[in-house]
């Protein structure tokens, strides 16, 4: 197979599996003829018909709403939302009724929510957020952030086939940048599963999507510096892998949590948490954080790119508590 | 567009459909009575009533065949009651064996489901959720008895795009089947209903709507709530059917939503039917919400109890006799007071079901068991 980018996978994971499942299909805004704000489903429409690649209104509250309704009717939805930050629209319809729907009554209900997210490129306060926290926070949804093609590809096919509702990050800046060989054959990652990229010894830096990418180019500059720095992608926030965070910690001892979403409440809040929690003994500095100042995301590209995390703050966070 | 109540009686509407109706919205008035009367004196927390809107519920389910979804809100016990089960094996002595349809030979022994339903809103063990949630927050997928059932959350709106998921479902599945959701005139207020009908019309879906209209949502009356004259003009704006009818007429309500079924199965898209009805009950029972009602309007209301005209009428017509009138209330309430014995002996929730899995079992659900937040706390 041919190189792919982050956005190819992705059409190529729904592909395959509403090649392999007819109950799984896709809705959302524009998605059919013309394949999505991002052409992520481009394609689709002439191959599965109206009736499986479904373009709604603009009205992201229904259409969540309807997903959950056609789960329970034995379907399969992945729903496209233009971009994260228009879910607000939807929030009630994923916090209280996706969410709350198998812990109330015990029936599972199989929706994917995409969700393409993230700044980088200018795009103002309405369409750079990240928005995991705010699901993170509520029990019965799995949220899950993919930094590579090849994880775009493995944990969404993963994600289509379990029966639970995920918030499915995708990274815009990654879409056409990253880029990937898939194996041959069904490739299907596991969720829940979180992966050290990069070995080291004396800093663990935790990450994901874009931000884990600055992270890992801020350990290659501070190997040069005889810094070495252990980088994990979390790729599934929650449920969480604290094995493999844990494990991480206990290594090397000091810890930067890096995310492109705000610093307050944010979901590097819950990881420092936990680790001072569970592994206070092993700790031998301040868990650091290097997130989006606590702003909205402004507009000019200059402005945007002072607030946000990316390899320089990383390395200089790093940098002082490897001097701890 | 039809935006007029006009009386259409009895006379279309089968016998057995008549006499089916009667019981159950007898049961589920029976039901409430015995609700409000453990509400008022302290045995059980809140219970919201649905005295008055039992034609409405009974009718539009009674419209119904099996494996049609149904969405329900708070006051539509009355439909439940029709979906779930079989009369002439609940109540023999009160149906002939020929009254017995094609759904009810494979719905399931309905004494149990009548238990299993007070457990439920008694917040019992052996109720629908074992206690995690109240009363009608819950859902029964049992296509194998005919019923898809799919119960509320407290943002009520919310539920209007779910039937349309139900109605896309179907639609996709080429299965003939329809979904049937109730609102109350409050919700309609709310984005879920414009987004979720819209959708509904564009998608030309197979779904009806029943907004239940009892004149307030909790303390607010309809001048107050919307400020077109009929709610089903609203149709207009969604390219879809809608009629208000008389919810005191038996026939207007059950003929709407079978013209509407029809519709539905013919491929002809959504509808939506407004059924006026009286405010008879407060929000929920001793909440002060009925008392805030002017006294001449509560009088008018209960006046108008469309139970009573529905019984006065069949009389009339001869369907039945005030004996049958009589026969039919005392089974009901003995059904009742029997649910609610068994209820009352099923016992308190096991604490552990509080920390039941919050994810259905696969991936996720094991990765979440293995975190330090569920094995510690």
């Amino acid at each position: 197979m041919s190189e792919l980018t982050y956005l190819d996978a992705i059409r190529h994971a729904i592909d395959e599996e509403m090649a392999r499942d007819p109950a799984v299909f896709v809705m959302g805004q524009d998605i059919a003829r013309f394949g999505g704000a991002f052409r992520a489903t481009k394609g689709l429409l002439e191959k599965y018909g109206n009736r499986r690649v479904i373009n709604t209104p603009l009205c992201e509250s229904a259409v969540v709403g309807a997903a959950l309704g056609a789960a329970l009717a034995g379907q399969r939805p992945i729903v496209e939302m233009q971009f994260a930050d228009f879910i607000s629209c939807a929030h009630n319809q994923v916090v209280n009724n996706l969410a709350k729907t198998y812990y109330r009554w015990e029936q599972p209900v199989p929706v994917v929510l995409r969700l393409p997210f993230g700044g980088g490129v200018g795009s103002g306060p309405f369409h750079s957020q990240s928005p995991e926290a705010w699901f993170a926070h509520t029990p019965g949804l799995a949220v899950v952030a993919p930094a590579t093609a090849r994880d775009a590809y493995g944990l969404l096919k993963a994600a289509i086939r379990d029966p639970n509702p995920v918030v499915f990050m995708e990274h815009r800046f990654l879409y056409r940048r990253e880029k990937t060989v898939l194996p041959e054959g069904d490739h299907v990652a596991s969720l829940g599963r979180a992966k050290v990229l990069r070995e080291g010894r004396d800093v663990t830096v935790l990450s994901w999507s874009w931000t884990l990418h600055e992270s890992l180019a801020a350990a290659a500059e501070l190997e040069t510096e005889g810094v070495s720095v252990e980088v994990l992608d979390l790729r599934t926030l929650s449920p969480l892998d604290e094995e493999t965070v844990f494990r991480s910690c206990r290594k090397t001892g000091k810890i930067v949590v890096v995310h492109e979403a705000t610093a307050t409440a944010g979901y590097g809040a819950e990881l420092v948490a936990r680790l001072a929690d569970l592994c206070f003994e092993q700790l031998d500095g301040p868990i650091k954080r290097v997130c989006f100042a606590d702003r909205p995301s402004p507009y000019a590209k200059a402005l945007e790119q002072s607030l946000l995390p990316g390899r320089a703050k990383i390395v200089e966070a790093v940098r002082r508590l490897a001097r701890y | 567009m039809d935006v007029t109540p006009s009386v259409v009686g009895l006379a279309s509407v089968p016998v057995k459909v008549l006499r089916r109706a009667h019981f159950f919205s007898r049961l589920s008035r029976a039901w409430d009575f015995r609700f409000e009367s453990l509400a008022r004196t302290g045995q059980i927390g809140r219970w919201y009533s649905a005295v008055g809107n039992e034609l409405a519920t009974v009718g539009a389910a009674l419209a119904l065949a099996p494996n049609d979804a149904l969405s329900t809100v708070h006051r539509d016990l009355g439909a439940i009651l029709t979906t779930y089960l079989d009369p002439t094996r609940l109540a023999p002595e009160l149906f002939d064996a020929e009254e017995k349809t094609d759904w009810d030979a494979f719905r399931p022994q309905p004494l149990e489901l009548l238990h299993k339903l007070a457990a439920q809103v008694l917040g019992r063990r052996d109720g629908f959720t074992r206690g995690v949630d109240r009363s009608f927050h819950y859902g029964l997928l049992k296509p194998e008895w005919g019923v898809r059932h799919v119960g509320m959350i407290s943002h009520l709106g919310a539920m209007i795009p779910v039937a349309a998921g139900l109605a896309l479902a179907a639609k996709q599945q080429g299965s003939n089947t329809l979904a049937l959701g109730f609102i109350g005139e409050g919700a309609t207020s709310q984005g879920d209903f414009h987004e979720a009908m819209n959708l509904a019309g564009v998608l030309k879906l197979p779904m009806i709507l029943v907004i239940e209209n009892n004149q307030y949502a909790f303390s607010t009356p309809v001048s107050e709530q919307y400020a077109c004259e009929r709610l089903s003009l609203r149709a207009v704006g969604y390219g879809i059917d809608g009629v208000t009818v008389d919810g005191g007429d038996f026939g207007a309500v059950w003929s709407a939503v079978t013209n509407a079924v029809e519709r539905a199965r013919r491929g002809d898209g959504a509808s939506m039917i407004e059924v006026i009805l009286p405010r008879m009950r407060g929000h929920a029972e001793g909440d002060g919400s009925y008392e805030v009602i002017p006294q001449e309007e509560r009088e008018r209301f209960l006046a108008m109890d469309p139970l009573v005209r529905f019984e006065s009428e069949l009389v009339e017509a001869g369907v039945i006799d005030q004996a049958r009138v009589e026969a039919v209330t005392t089974a009901a309430k003995a059904l009742v007071e029997d649910a609610l014995e068994w209820g009352r002996a099923s016992a308190e929730p096991e604490v552990t079901e509080a920390r039941r899995p919050v994810f259905a079992p696969g991936q996720i659900a094991e990765a979440f068991a293995k975190q330090s937040t569920e094995v510690q706390s």
